[in-house]
């Protein structure tokens, strides 16, 4: 099936949403909904030793002011990896405060201004202690990952001995760079309504990971899972941070069962810079060394990326820098620095935007460094053999993005010399370039499919829709594997009580979705077959067989797992626990790529850095749905332009939380900031899948930010190590 | 000092101020006794039913909730319901005729694929048709300033600006 490119054809779902239709989670309506509001912590660390609650409660319209001394019963979530909160920390559980803004108190009114006006009301007196909120708190906790639990499975990426080839190489660079940290921002904020039938509870909420919030619920609440549904057939937006438990929805549920009504809690963005996950800040120290031809001999990558005391949130930046080059040896080395914030958590290409930028800007310091073509030396290190496992790449076509973008974007008439290009308005030119890497994962899933006599077909699988397409690549997939038109496929996804929802993160949602659905077409083939007098099914359409067979229908449940997972994954499907494989399998190692081509202007005058346009080319394998896969590339640009020049999320180191903790001052990229966009894809299929697809959401980010610096080192000269590059940097 | 305290137990501070407004939106009328402090936003969302418009700040940023309120696009957020009496009220569920088809902009915005989540996409098809009637769609970077009010994480921006171009040429032309 992956010798034909897919049809490019309208978003499956763009109908509802051009319409406005009431498909996000606090978009649904209930009889005598109550309003729920948070009242937060305004110390970063401590106890609270009193709470007031009298005022609010005196609140016109307020029903009930809960507080840890109501919901000390609740169980702790568990972290993601292995548990299912984004954090192991549950407000309201005790009166410890570990971090600024950490919820204290929950309001539920019949409004949502008095609500909102009562959890105003809310006061507390705390007993402080100190505090390291940032990653350069005097004191704070630094350990070495390997001492860690996350230790066990996460083993750092070395290849040869690459201390001794780096102090051998003719030509070093030796550099340290930093990100900072952001969030997500999804526009669609994090909200729950809660509602209870009896004795099952009800939620909707936009999740990437509806099972996980089921068993977390079930956890937190200690109730039994089976008596959770979870219901998140869109997502506003996730980028990560609705990856898991959230700490409000345990919150909406608990008050709900006590009010006997259904309760709406929408976190306020304001809320959600402390109430949410984040990406970690992070500083690399790169080192590589190459010989004068320009052959890469050695390269170290040494991260130092926030947690919380809390957890561990662990980095993962060197399993992704380590796969961009040939090298023959490799070194990286993660540490984690504990600060006094909520858990860090996973923000689309959590550690592989940050480690490209690392790698990708000390690549381009080495080719001024040789005097060589940032893309001449990229071409000639590219590799067919992971350095790390020395297994074949399942695909990589990263020379090809890197030529035919080059071609695209005109890159021979650049001169290579910083501030030698001006555009007609006097500002300066600069033209970069960068490579991106991501890794191939998959999950496992069971897909109920049924064939209707009527010639519709229904698909209830885990997956989540939350902007990339999904409902698209699995209509588009199925479509073809029964010989029908995809708009004649029924997609029920993001629905516990359709079938058991799998986390869509980690770029694995298309590649999982067409295993599962192949196999669960073959099964569909087989059975319909056994309908048939003759056991062809060549030539005939479900539909027809069905008809022939006198049946109305025609349902099969298939069970699906990625090559070399072990049986055991079910199990942990069945208990809402992350389960990846990938990216490295027994025979090859999976990753996608992507080149990404850059032109800025920096302003005479103001300085004001612009991206009048980019080129990218991405190597994601089959391209199962063009139109959609063109958004999530052109979406990821945006947010490398982002990351590169806008976006930081500030800590007064006095107080701790996030400062700039709303639209305004976070700086996101807004229409006027954005140029051209033109994206080419390679749509070679990958052999490790029948589908042949790679992944592609968080693959199109790599490379954007890096390629952006390095232009602008063209443009002005100037070598920019620290994110985001503003207008001061370059006065 | 502490714990959970319920209605029946709490002296009322102060009787909250309600008051009744009666809005008009998409033609409809409708009558409401609500908190005066009640944003337009709110009042469309959880007491009229029509919750295509979205609160993604509920402080003007973003523009997830904008309206038309006699043909002018404004954040329906930062706007109280009381103040939008005896106005017309357009939000994205009035676009479509009887018929169920949709507006050219609409339409545009599927072509386009200018939209991914889709959370936006109501305030952003909302004010993408006024950009074009306010007669400030005559350039592409005339229809990226002009829309800049209106946020998108998934990033669709360059799908939304072809959108609008291809619907002020048909419109303009």
């Amino acid at each position: 099936m992956t010798d034909v490119p897919f049809p490019n054809v309208p978003r499956e779902d763009a109908r509802q949403k051009v319409c406005g239709a009431p498909i996000f989670g606090a978009d649904s309506p209930r009889p005598g909904l109550l309003h729920a509001a948070l009242a937060v912590s305004t110390i970063p660390k401590g106890r609270i030793l009193d709470i007031d609650t009298l005022a609010a409660s005196a609140t016109p319209g307020v029903r009930q002011v809960l507080t840890h001394q109501d919901l000390a019963d609740l169980q702790l979530p568990g972290f993601l990896l292995g548990g299912y909160g984004f954090q192991n920390f549950q407000p309201l559980r005790s009166p410890d405060i570990a971090y600024r803004g950490q919820p204290i108190a929950v309001v539920v009114a019949d409004t949502f201004e008095a609500a909102t006006e009562a959890a105003a009301l809310v006061r507390a007196t705390y007993a402080a202690e100190a505090f390291c909120p940032t990653i350069d708190s005097p004191g704070v906790d630094i350990v070495d990952q390997a001492d860690t639990p996350m230790g066990q499975f996460l083993t750092e990426p070395v290849a040869a001995d690459a201390d001794a080839a780096f102090a051998a190489a003719p030509i070093k660079v030796d550099i340290e760079l930093k990100c900072p940290a952001q969030h997500q921002n999804p526009i669609e904020l994090i909200a729950t309504v809660a509602e209870w039938e009896g004795d099952t509870l009800i939620v909707h909420e936009g999740t990437q990971n509806a099972e996980g919030v089921r068993h977390g619920l079930a956890r937190v609440l200690g109730i039994p899972a089976g008596q959770v549904e979870v219901i998140s057939p869109f997502v506003g937006g996730g980028f990560g941070q609705k990856n898991s438990l959230q700490m409000q929805t345990a919150l909406a549920a608990a008050a709900s069962r006590r009010a006997g009504a259904p309760v709406k809690l929408v976190v306020p963005r304001t809320q959600l810079f402390q109430g949410a996950s984040f990406r970690p800040a992070s500083r690399h120290h790169v080192r590589l060394g190459a010989d004068v031809s320009g052959t890469l001999l050695a390269a170290i990558h040494e991260t130092d990326a926030q947690s919380s005391r809390i957890d561990f949130f662990p980095g993962e930046y060197a399993a992704t820098s380590a796969r961009l080059y040939g090298w023959s040896a490799f070194r990286g080395l993660h540490r984690l620095i504990r600060t006094d914030t909520q858990t860090p958590g996973f923000m689309r290409a959590p550690f592989e935007h940050p480690a490209c930028f690392a790698m990708e800007t000390a690549m381009d310091e080495l080719a001024y460094a040789i005097g060589m073509d940032p893309v001449d030396l990229r071409l000639a290190n590219d590799t067919i053999l992971d350095p790390i496992t020395k297994r074949p790449f399942s695909s990589r076509h990263a020379g090809t993005c890197l030529r035919r973008g080059a071609e695209r974007f005109g890159w021979q008439a650049r001169s290579a010399e910083p501030r030698s290009m001006r555009s007609a308005d006097g500002s300066f030119v600069g033209w970069g370039v960068a490579l991106g890497a991501y890794p191939g994962m998959m999950v496992s899933n069971v897909v109920r499919l049924t064939a209707n006599s009527d010639g519709g077909v229904e698909i209830a699988m885990g997956a989540h829709e939350m902007g990339q397409g999904m409902r698209s690549v699995i209509a588009a997939v199925a479509g073809r594997k029964l010989r029908i038109s995809p708009g004649a496929v029924t997609v029920v996804i993001g629905d516990t009580r359709a079938a058991l929802q799998q986390p869509t993160a980690g770029s694995w949602g298309s590649a999982s979705a067409a295993l599962a659905i192949e196999a669960a077409a073959d099964a569909m083939w087989k059975a319909l077959a056994k309908l048939t007098p003759d056991g062809v099914v060549e030539g005939r359409s479900p539909s027809e067989i069905l008809k022939a067979a006198a049946r109305d229908s025609l349902d099969v449940e298939t069970m699906v797992k990625p090559p070399g997972q072990p049986d055991d994954v079910f199990g942990l499907l069945r208990s809402g626990l992350v389960s990846r494989a990938g990216p490295v399998f027994d025979d090859c190692v999976s990753f996608s790529f992507i080149a990404h081509f850059v032109e800025v202007h920096v302003e005479p005058r103001l300085r004001r850095i612009r991206v009048p346009r980019v080129v990218s080319v991405a190597d994601c394998g089959r391209v199962i749905s063009p139109r959609t896969a063109l958004s999530q590339v052109r979406g990821g640009v945006v947010w490398g332009i982002g990351a590169a020049l806008r976006e930081a999320s500030e800590t007064d180191p006095r107080y701790g939380g996030f400062l700039n903790a709303d639209l305004a001052e976070y700086a996101i990229p807004v229409n006027a900031d954005i140029g051209r966009i033109d994206v080419e894809f390679i749509d070679e299929p990958d052999g490790l899948l029948e589908s042949g697809v790679k992944s592609l959401g968080e693959v199109s980010l790599c490379g954007v930010a890096p390629a952006i610096a390095n232009a602008v080192f063209h443009a002005t000269g100037r070598r920019l190590r620290e994110l985001p590059i503003r207008i001061e940097h370059v006065m | 000092m502490t714990g959970t305290v319920t209605l029946s137990q709490a002296q009322p501070r102060r009787a909250t101020a309600s008051l009744s407004v009666t809005l008009m939106v998409n033609g409809a009328i409708h009558d409401l006794f609500i908190d005066v402090r009640t944003s337009l936003l709110d009042a469309l969302r959880e007491h009229i039913g029509l919750t295509g418009a979205k609160k993604g700040c509920d402080h003007g940023q973003c523009g997830a909730c904008t309206v038309h309120i006699d043909g002018r696009r404004v954040v329906s957020c930062l706007t109280l319901a009381a103040q939008a009496q005896g106005y017309d009220v357009g939000t994205i569920e009035g676009l479509q005729g009887v018929d169920g088809a949709l507006h050219p902009m609409q339409q545009a915005f599927i072509d386009h694929d200018a939209l991914q989540c889709g959370y936006c996409t109501p305030g952003q098809i909302m004010s993408a048709i006024a950009c074009v009637q306010e007669g400030h769609a005559k350039s592409l970077d005339e229809i990226r300033e002009y829309m800049s009010g209106n946020l998108c994480r998934c990033g669709a921006y360059v799908g939304i600006v072809a959108a609008i171009e291809d619907v002020a040429a048909r419109t303009q032309g």
